[in-house]
């Protein structure tokens, strides 16, 4: 026994003599973890976070009255014209989380390395895209001084004037447009455009131009010169061009996401949106739409019972709730709510579903409106007709099956000819449509060209003053965390609540 | 000449029960010269016993010559003829004996029952007699522990020590506790105390459902990824309390001093089992069984049933599932679930009988001890069994434990002890999450549910999970039973062995070394293949998500004690000088896969997408201390200590730490000349000490990093910079300093005993885990800012009304007052605040300049200047323009009351305990409110609307009738969380223990020398609550400073067994 201990005692001894060979200094040095990567693939990040969170379908896309759900809880929003905080959350984090902050490290990166001034321009308008996207749905946001928390400790940064951010964006997205320079470094790493200056640059007239229109009715004399640098600078024509994130089975589209798993039977499309297809005959109602006719529950919605003829197309109206919505189900001779049109999960969006964000379809549509308001010479009603066919062509994007023949788009042209008296009005529909599940930016030119033409959601418990939703209010944690900063917005630009319209917005 | 270190091997050898200790008081004087001297040697034993005693002072009468007896109770001593020696020893009587002519003088001492002296271990192991500590401690001893246990050993300990909270969590049996000493002083940071077993700090990982949290160990707490929110249990789950021998718990910060940067939250000092009781081979055997049953409290309104507005599920669609705000239930009713399944349309009221079953516990342990008069040793052999009441979670542990103890030499001493433990934690139930999670989903289930349809239509036709509710995610909990796994398995090692060497008789050398090592293997499937919340898997794939982790852990303390004792007439000397290098290591590999090729086969071989990680956590702390003990004439004590700390984790400018402490004890019962015959034993304490937390500062907290994302996109890497948290280079650790004072009095022969401390400690340079803007990039900052102040009180009293006839009444008391306020952030600025924590649902805790730690805050209703709510045109209740504050959710006064009664071996002895002063936002009141379970939602059912009492916004009453459900589903809508803000406290009758000594019953030819059986009760009854449908003591949350954030746990559970003690 005396002598186990010995032995132990032995060891006991050997353990004190080694010590650590690591310093203190060397210690907490993180040897496995990356501390710079190639900004280039940080900007791939902030691209792909740019898809809109799901909160845009339960408010922006039930405003404009193109999907509707009649459930309440997590799902109560614009459909019940309330105020629903906590759902606003997700677009907000995430742009400011994955696309600023990125953004703005990138900057912080490359601002001064002549050699990625390319992608320092790149990186300006995606920046751009994301910070128009947020005001234009917030109002006064902050700018200035967002995403600096690591670059320069702002952990609480003040908002800026819708206006001023306005005057910012459109130096940034000029400035860029323009620096963009095809003897520079080529970003071949960029997932969007694989690093094509030259669509690099139309993205950035592109953008400029629906910046410039969103002043037309705040400041028509800035519109119309933003909107002529944007069109001399060259704008999106062609599909091939659009600012479209494909997401696919690793990158899912939030919304694709959703509408495939706990919300597949609860949303639908919404009555004015199909009327407006149906009543035209448009084409891309077969590409959009299904309906599991008879379908009496959520699990009967199979694929047995799918039917995609646009006849039997039939949205639900606006204004109920799951309480009210079966009568009115019954009452239009179907199953249950359940039978109502949706769009198609198995199509349309599928969780790998494109999200399109700047489309040449919609950058047509705004040259239309801009030579029928006089900011640019051309013709409306060929800048209408190729707005209306490239969407319709860029459904094929979505599935193959989604494909509109030309002589199917023709057809639909020639039907619903421009009308030079009704153009606003026309254009303003188009871009509806164009814009479908984009619904930040149908929101946003539905609120400022007041087209189309929409009833006010009838749903009696609302919490709005007004017809329609103007803006949407900010998340609970910003009101409790950078409390001062959002008063002082508040004090300037309104109430926090869904009334107070933005500055454009007039 | 003894030294304490040199005692604190050699003690064991005398211990005398096993719940006491007796350590000598050492004195000695220096005699130089004595005249007519002859050499005395002989041998001091236990007059009872026989045992040696070791460490007997031996004086000279008259003179300041004298000698302790050695290891064998041996002495050696030059005296003359005629003169009167003088043994004392602790905790027996002194005799004096009058030296012959013999060489050779044998003495033998009777124990002295009234003067026993307590012996404590204190920092770093070091024992010491209690009287000379100037700072409290609370002793536990191994039978409170392990007569009524609780899984996690930790749990018995609720309401029995003052000053010391600790709370289970209603998360299974694998589970964590939260223990908190004096309160909670980090605002964001950790507040869990240091737990060291047999002098060596180990570690206590918490691995529990910290949602929302940003103080946890994020980097190596559960990776997730949706679906798993369950308790992986803590460090303190992996020991047997049959192992352990006493347990002292050092409160405050200078009892914890000599821990310096770990000492913040005090320290659990465990001892375990190194040797027999007597002498030669023992064997003893303890078997634990109880049941548990699950404690109902849920208070649902049972008059209208499933449906949303107004309206029952009668076709098909639409059904809830989970909405109660259907029709008003008579006689006769149907309604169609399932997708066209009918059933009566009635209540169920039983549901948790319904789904959840009992529950059992059942702990054997064998244990085999020797000892002989140079050391022992006690090797035990354990394992336990649970079944928790969900129908799949279970959790094993095999524990074996080997103490040693050995005198190799007359110089050197071994002690070493070594704990090995296999744990299996098997589905521990996920938690405070509405998906997948069964608590929430039974808690919630629309109350016309029938259960055995719900459990017979948990698969669809394609096997997947059935769609019954139009909330998906809110998962059938008979499919997250079926089809959800989870397994945790650890094997964990810790020990160390310690070398002591008395290097002259005044002067003893300790090296030690000790290690903790665990690792830890993990897999479960966060979403099971076919889970309806899922969505569909690219062609030729079936959906899921599995997740496979590897843990290992290791910290590695070595260090070295030199101490010494000396006395120089009066005045005793006691000092220790050593030093501590720590170095800690963890390790994550984890591999997540999505969408399997193959059903139902969860590897990582088959999965679509691989998502792997792996990560590396290293930290060192080196130290110096040392401590220093004057005592006069055994009645005044004067101890300082020293600590300084450098880190690894930190900038070489703040690396540096030193952490000081003094204090004071007075034992005036002794000082006084005529002592009244009622005051026993009094003594006055007083204490200052500043110590830290070295866990605040994580490591490589000073850095961002980037990370590539696993899966290319369009061909092309997708990176980032990683964390949510905005990284701090200059952080250093948060410091505290306390003072303490404290008296302690025995009074009328130990008939009362009173324990009173009152302390005052202000916590500075926070680490401030802060809420920032989500615009700022980043979600929380970490600054070292802010400043708090906790003080409070506790007391023990304990009273022994009757001892007569063989009949003994005790009555023990203990309590504490705690309150922490929040003196500064960034500045002193009242009303400056961060947020630390937000709820799952809404409202959040935050911290405020100038008010009580713990803010709960939330929209209230609004109300206009008389105090009258106001409603919107629509007929709902308006919410408050900002956030208020509810008060804050910290209790108080948190305390137990034990009476025990004993009688011819009959004991019984029963625990009310109590937690009062917080406030909680109840998540399932919150949820049973939106989704009509809530008694509160019933009202306007009967008249077809609310309508709220107060004004509407231009000040006219109110008359607008809002529909039942919208306006109840305001406290989602709006967040308006004010209707479910409630107080927690509570008073429970905790525990009740009935034992029976059968030993008197043992025939004298059965080798069996005791026999004790227990019948045991845990959570006895609910005395007294203010939150209805749920034990507020049951809590979700294991994160270390979310306090009153309730989320659906599992309920809590009742137990009643039995425990058997055998020795032979």
């Amino acid at each position: 026994m005396k002598k186990v201990f010995k032995y132990i005692s032995i060891s006991v001894m050997a353990l004190f003599a080694t010590s650590c060979d690591k310093g203190f200094d060397e210690m907490n040095i993180k040897e496995i973890a990356i501390t710079g990567i190639d900004p280039a693939f940080i900007l791939n990040q902030a691209i792909i976070n740019t898809s809109p969170t799901t909160s845009t379908a339960i408010y922006e896309m039930t405003i404009v009255q193109q999907m509707v759900s009649p459930n309440s809880g997590v799902l109560t929003g614009a459909n019940f014209n309330q105020d629903n905080r906590a759902l606003l959350d997700p677009m907000w984090t995430r742009y400011y989380r994955t696309v600023i902050r990125n953004t703005k490290d990138i900057i912080s990166q490359v601002k001064d390395k002549s050699d990625r001034s390319n992608l320092y321009q790149m990186t300006r308008i995606v920046q751009a895209y994301a910070f128009m996207v947020m005001t234009d749905s917030f109002g006064d946001i902050p700018y200035s001084e967002a995403g600096l928390a690591y670059i320069s400790a702002n952990f609480k940064p003040k908002y800026d004037s819708q206006e001023a951010i306005y005057t910012d964006l459109v130096k940034e997205l000029t400035e860029a447009s323009a620096a963009l320079s095809a003897s520079g470094k080529i970003e071949t790493a960029d997932i969007l455009y694989g690093g094509d200056i030259t669509k690099w640059k139309k993205l950035g007239y592109s953008l400029l131009l629906r910046a410039g229109m969103r002043l037309s009715e705040v400041s028509p004399d800035k519109a119309k010169s933003i909107v002529a640098t944007a069109a001399s600078g060259g704008v999106m024509s062609q599909n091939s061009e659009n600012f479209v994130v494909k997401h696919d089975a690793n990158y899912q589209n939030p919304n694709g996401g959703m509408l495939n798993s706990t919300e597949a039977n609860n949303w639908y499309l919404a009555a004015p949106f199909v009327n407006q297809l149906k009543s035209t005959n448009d084409p891309r109602l077969k590409s959009i739409a299904v309906r599991y006719v008879g379908a009496a529950s959520g699990p009967q919605q199979s694929a047995d019972k799918a039917n995609r003829d646009p006849a039997v197309q039939t949205g639900m109206p606006m204004g109920y709730d799951n309480g009210t919505i079966p009568a009115v189900a019954k009452a239009a001779g179907l199953a249950s709510f359940y039978d109502y049109s949706q769009a198609d999960r198995t199509r349309i969006v599928k969780t790998t579903a494109p999200q399109h964000l700047v489309t040449a379809s919609q950058t047509q549509l705004l040259l239309a409106e801009a030579v029928q308001r006089g900011y640019i010479t051309g013709n409306a009603s060929e800048y209408y007709a190729k707005g209306i066919t490239l969407h319709m062509q860029q459904m094929a994007d979505h599935d193959a099956s989604m494909a509109i023949s030309q002589a199917d788009i023709d057809k639909y042209i020639t039907e619903n000819p421009f009308q030079a008296s009704k153009a606003l009005e026309q254009i303003g529909v188009q871009y509806w449509i164009s814009s479908f599940l984009n619904g930040p930016e149908a929101f946003a030119n539905f609120r400022r060209t007041g087209f189309p033409k929409l009833t006010p959601n009838p749903y009696p418990l609302k919490d709005i003053k007004g017809e329609f939703i103007n803006r949407l209010t900010y998340q609970n944690s910003e009101i409790s965390v950078n409390s001062e900063n959002v008063k002082a917005a508040i004090a300037r630009m309104g109430a926090d609540n869904l009334d107070t319209k933005v500055w454009w917005d007039k | 000449m003894f030294t304490f270190a040199k005692c604190s091997t050699k003690t064991l050898i005398f211990m005398k029960r096993f719940r006491h200790l007796f350590l000598p008081i050492i004195l000695f004087s220096i005699s130089p010269f004595v005249m007519f001297a002859q050499n005395i040697t002989g041998k001091v034993t236990n007059a009872k016993t026989g045992e040696t005693l070791p460490g007997v002072s031996i004086v000279i009468k008259g003179s300041n010559g004298g000698t302790t007896t050695d290891v064998d109770g041996n002495y050696k001593i030059q005296s003359s003829q005629g003169s009167t020696l003088v043994f004392s020893y602790v905790g027996f009587m002194s005799k004096e004996v009058t030296v012959g002519n013999q060489s050779q003088l044998n003495v033998s001492l009777e124990e002295d029952a009234k003067n026993l002296s307590e012996v404590v271990v204190t920092a770093l192991g070091i024992k010491k007699d209690a009287k000379k500590l100037g700072y409290a401690t609370s002793t536990i001893t191994s039978d409170a522990l392990s007569q009524n246990r609780q899984p996690n050993f930790m749990n018995s300990l609720q309401g029995k020590v003052a000053g010391v909270n600790v709370q289970g969590m209603g998360t299974g049996p694998g589970g964590s506790s939260k223990i908190r000493i004096r309160g909670q002083s980090s605002i964001t940071g950790q507040n869990s105390p240091l737990i060291v077993i047999n002098g060596v700090p180990v570690d206590n990982t918490n691995f529990g459902a910290n949602q929302n949290n940003a103080g946890s160990d994020a980097s190596i707490g559960v990776r997730g990824g949706g679906g798993v929110f369950s308790d992986g249990g803590d460090g303190l789950s992996s020991i047997n309390p049959d192992d352990i021998e006493s347990m002292t718990i050092l409160k405050g910060a200078t009892a914890a001093a000599l821990y310096g940067s770990r000492a913040k939250d005090g320290v659990i000092m465990i001892t375990t089992k190194s040797k027999g009781e007597g002498k030669g081979l023992g064997v003893s055997y303890n078997s634990n069984f109880t049941s548990e049953k699950a404690l109902d409290f849920t208070d649902y309104q049972y008059e209208y049933g499933q449906g949303e507005n107004g309206v029952r599920p009668t076709s098909a669609n639409p059904t809830s599932g989970q909405w109660s705000f259907g029709e008003k239930f008579a006689p006769g009713m149907t309604q169609v679930l399932f997708d066209g399944v009918t059933v009566p349309y009635e209540p169920i009221k039983n549901r948790y009988d319904l789904f959840y079953r009992r529950g059992q516990n059942w702990t054997n342990t064998v244990s085999l001890s020797g000892s002989d008069t140079k050391g022992g040793f006690n090797l035990s052999m354990s394992n336990m069994d649970s079944k928790g009441i969900i129908a799949n979670n279970s959790f094993n542990r095999k524990t074996i434990n080997l103490g040693l103890t050995y005198n190799l030499s007359k110089k050197l001493s071994i002690n070493s002890s070594m704990n090995y433990s296999n744990e299996k934690n098997t589905n521990p139930p996920n938690i405070a999450n509405q998906d997948n999670s069964i608590p929430t989903s039974v808690s919630v289930m629309a109350n016309s549910m029938p259960w055995d349809l719900l459990d017979a239509k948990k698969y669809d036709a394609q096997g997947n999970e059935f769609v019954y509710s139009r909330f998906r995610n809110r998962t059938n909990p008979y499919f997250v039973l079926a089809e959800q796994f989870h397994n945790i398995s650890r094997d964990r090692m810790f020990g160390n062995i310690a070398l002591k060497y008395q290097l002259t008789d005044w002067l003893a050398l300790q090296g030690r070394v000790g290690q903790d090592y665990w690792s830890r293997d993990e897999d479960y499937n966060n979403f099971p293949t076919g889970q309806a919340s899922l969505g569909p898997a690219p062609a030729g794939f079936v959906n899921g998500r599995y997740t496979q982790e590897a843990r290992r852990f290791r910290e590695i303390n070595k260090d070295l004690l030199l101490s010494g004792n000396k006395e120089f007439g009066n005045i005793g000397l006691d000092f220790s000088l050593g030093g501590n290098q720590m170095y800690r290591r963890s390790d994550l590999n984890s591999t997540q896969v999505v969408d399997f090729v193959v059903r139902d086969k969860y590897t990582i071989m088959n999965g679509r997408v691989k998502d792997p990680i792996y990560d590396l956590q290293e930290r060192a702390v080196n130290s110096v201390y040392g401590s220093a003990e004057i005592s006069y004439k055994g009645f005044l004590f004067l101890n300082a200590t020293a600590r300084n700390d450098w880190f690894s984790t930190l900038s070489p400018a703040n690396r540096s730490i030193l952490y000081p402490s003094i204090s004071g004890s007075f034992v005036f019962s002794q000082a006084m000349k005529n002592s009244p015959d009622w005051l026993t034993f009094g003594k006055l304490r007083l204490a200052y000490a500043e110590v830290g937390s070295d866990l605040d500062v994580a490591p490589y907290s000073n850095s961002l990093f980037y990370g590539i994302n696993s899966n290319l996109f369009a061909g092309q890497p997708l990176g980032s910079s990683q964390g949510t948290t905005v990284p701090n280079p200059n952080l250093k650790p948060m410091s505290v300093a306390e003072k303490e004072a404290g008296i302690e009095l025995k009074l009328f022969d130990n008939k009362v005993g009173l324990d009173l401390a009152v302390y005052n400690k202000i916590t500075t340079d926070q680490i401030v885990s802060a809420q920032i803007s989500d615009a700022s990039g980043f979600v929380s900052t970490l600054i070292n800012s802010g400043q708090s102040r906790t003080r409070g009180f506790e007391w023990l009293l304990s009273l022994n009304p009757v001892n007569r006839g063989g009949f003994k009444w005790d009555i023990n008391f203990n309590g504490s007052y705690n309150k922490t306020k929040l003196l500064s952030l960034l500045t002193d600025t009242p009303g400056e605040r961060i947020t630390t924590g937000t709820h799952i649902f809404n409202g959040e805790l935050r911290q405020v300049v100038g008010q009580e730690l713990g803010q709960l805050y939330g929209f209230g209703f609004r109300r206009d200047d008389k105090g009258n709510k106001v409603f919107g045109a629509n007929g709902l209740p308006l919410r408050t323009p900002d956030q208020i504050s509810f008060g804050s959710a910290l209790p108080n006064w948190v305390g137990g009351i034990t009476n025990s009664f004993s009688y011819k071996g009959v004991s019984l002895s029963a625990l009310v305990d109590f937690s009062l002063g917080g406030k909680m936002l109840s998540g399932t009141n919150f949820n049973l409110v939106r989704h009509g379970l809530h008694k509160m939602s019933l009202e306007g059912r009967d008249t077809g609307g609310v309508v709220g009492v107060g004004v509407n916004d231009k000040g006219e009453v109110n008359t607008v009738k809002a529909p039942v459900q919208a306006y109840w589903e305001v406290v989602r809508s709006q967040a308006l969380v004010e209707p479910v803000i409630y107080n927690s406290g509570f008073w429970k009758l905790r525990q009740i223990t009935l034992g029976y000594d059968l030993s008197k019953f043992i025939p004298k030819n059965i080798p069996v020398n005791n026999v004790r059986l227990s019948v045991v009760s845990n959570n006895v009854l609910m005395l007294k609550k203010w939150v209805p449908n749920i034990d507020p003591d049951s809590f979700g949350f294991t994160s270390d400073n979310i306090v009153g954030l309730e989320s659906t746990g599992v309920p809590t559970t009742r137990s009643i067994g039995f425990n058997l003690n055998v020795k032979f």
